[in-house]
């Protein structure tokens, strides 16, 4: 899901730095209006969002190998309007520590994890017309928001490189790229629904209070 | 787990470590830009030449390039898969169902020189420039900050978790875990769990503790900017190649 620097054209990394900073002024004043004193959940949002860094790196075992988690739908789940500019940190982080991802590209990544975190989050929020308390209501609207998010952004990147990419594929090899790109990614957001399902009933059951989005 | 970004001494006094962070950033994100916008693969030697004159000048060894470029290379072994193979149409070489392709082996080929010449560029400026130093930076090119904070803080507290969660991946290991089937799914979701809990708790007490020493109270001031003839000039060259790289471009 993170596009490396060099592979888009100019025009589209730009057109990611736009739609990145729109997203991330909407975000600002979004915080900026809920909590009266933003600063005031600083160092909140920041150890979540290094939480969310670290978790992101454990290796969950997929015999024969391992797969690493994404996290976009749970960030969006319990940072609400922090998650975009939590993300955008996130990605800078990765960029600086480990050349994983892009500086000419961080617009783009930031939209293809950050618009579906934000997305996945709201979805999430929508538990209060269901049964804010009930189990059942809190894993499936969890699965969805976490399973979603990671489809969403898989495959607008497979599309977005399939377009993009210097020479042109015939159809029916676009097509199958990205059958192939988008579907690598199935088992991951499948796993990754199960796994945030466990983490928000979790939560559910020891702190219900980190699951009501933007109050933090 | 997560490895310390140092600036070393030599990266630090060479050139490119002495330029001014707040010249240095805008002047190579132009500079990496430019090399994006590159079409015309008869360019693509001056890109590889740019990029290894900032290299030389940046102090940093060549193995610590090497090292670096390893992680985000994987990327680029998938297209090395796809567009050689599945992009154009004049085939080239074949062997039985596999067609090696002309354009989809130049457009690798542009792809993979462009690739490396901006993370050559972008290991330089990492490289050579401590976080603390990027995020002025980033302030003064009109990073709001609440961005610029959130970056301080949560790389402050990154090394501290990624040490907590060490700690307690070795704890549930001395009781049995194992960790190498999918089941071990539920105990590490508990384990992100505790941790987002125990980050949530802590931060309260971070908060407290910056309210006393006066955080809050108003914005803390930049460090003077007092650049150098030296960085001006720095500034003009990559402005100048930046420039250069884009006209070749439209007019080849």
């Amino acid at each position: 899901m993170h596009i490396p620097d060099g592979i888009l054209p100019v025009s589209a990394a730009l057109s990611g730095y736009v739609a990145a900073g729109g997203v991330t002024w909407l975000s600002l004043n979004r915080i900026k209006k809920i909590f009266k004193n933003p600063r005031e959940f600083i160092p909140r949002a920041s150890l979540l969002t290094a939480a969310f860094f670290v978790a992101s790196m454990i290796h969950i075992p997929v015999p024969p190998t391992s797969v690493h988690l994404i996290l976009s739908g749970l960030m969006g789940v319990i940072l609400g309007w922090f998650a975009f500019p939590a993300i955008l940190v996130g990605l800078f982080l990765q960029a600086v520590m480990f050349q994983h991802g892009g500086l000419t590209t961080i617009g783009v990544n930031a939209c293809l994890m950050g618009i579906p975190a934000l997305l996945a989050g709201a979805l999430f929020r929508s538990r209060r017309y269901f049964g804010a308390d009930r189990k059942i209501i809190n894993g499936l609207l969890a699965f969805l928001s976490s399973f979603l998010a990671i489809v969403t952004g898989a495959f607008t990147a497979a599309l977005l490189l399939i377009y993009t990419i210097p020479a042109q594929l015939n159809v029916s090899a676009e097509r199958a790229a990205i059958i192939i790109l988008a579907g690598a990614h199935l088992p991951v957001a499948l796993i990754e629904g199960v796994f945030t399902v466990m983490v928000v009933l979790f939560l559910l059951k020891v702190k219900p209070a980190l699951l009501e989005g933007d109050r933090l | 787990m997560i490895a310390e970004v140092v600036v070393s001494k030599t990266a630090a006094e060479s050139l490119f470590g002495r330029w001014e962070t707040r010249l240095k950033v805008p002047a190579l994100l132009l500079l990496v830009f430019s090399f994006a916008f590159i079409r015309d693969l008869r360019l693509l030697p001056l890109l590889v030449l740019v990029a290894a004159l900032i290299y030389a000048f940046s102090g940093l060894p060549f193995k610590y390039l090497v090292y670096r470029v390893r992680l985000p290379g994987f990327f680029l072994l998938a297209m090395a898969i796809i567009l050689p193979f599945w992009s154009g149409q004049t085939i080239i070489w074949q062997l039985g169902p596999l067609a090696l392709r002309q354009e989809g082996s130049l457009g690798l080929l542009l792809v993979a020189v462009k690739f490396f010449a901006i993370l050559t560029v972008v290991i330089a400026l990492f490289g050579t420039t401590s976080l603390p130093q990027l995020t002025v930076a980033l302030r003064t090119i009109g990073i709001p900050w609440l961005i610029t904070d959130l970056l301080l803080f949560t790389y402050r507290y990154l090394y501290q978790l990624s040490s907590d969660l060490r700690r307690i991946h070795l704890a549930a290991r001395l009781r049995g875990f194992k960790g190498k089937s999918i089941s071990a799914l539920k105990p590490l979701a508990f384990i992100s769990g505790t941790m987002l809990v125990r980050s949530h708790e802590q931060s309260e007490r971070v908060f407290q503790a910056m309210t006393l020493r006066g955080y809050g109270n108003s914005s803390l001031p930049l460090p003077l900017f007092r650049p150098l003839p030296a960085d001006y000039m720095l500034l003009a060259g990559s402005v100048f190649i930046s420039v250069l790289l884009i006209i070749f471009q439209l007019i080849m």
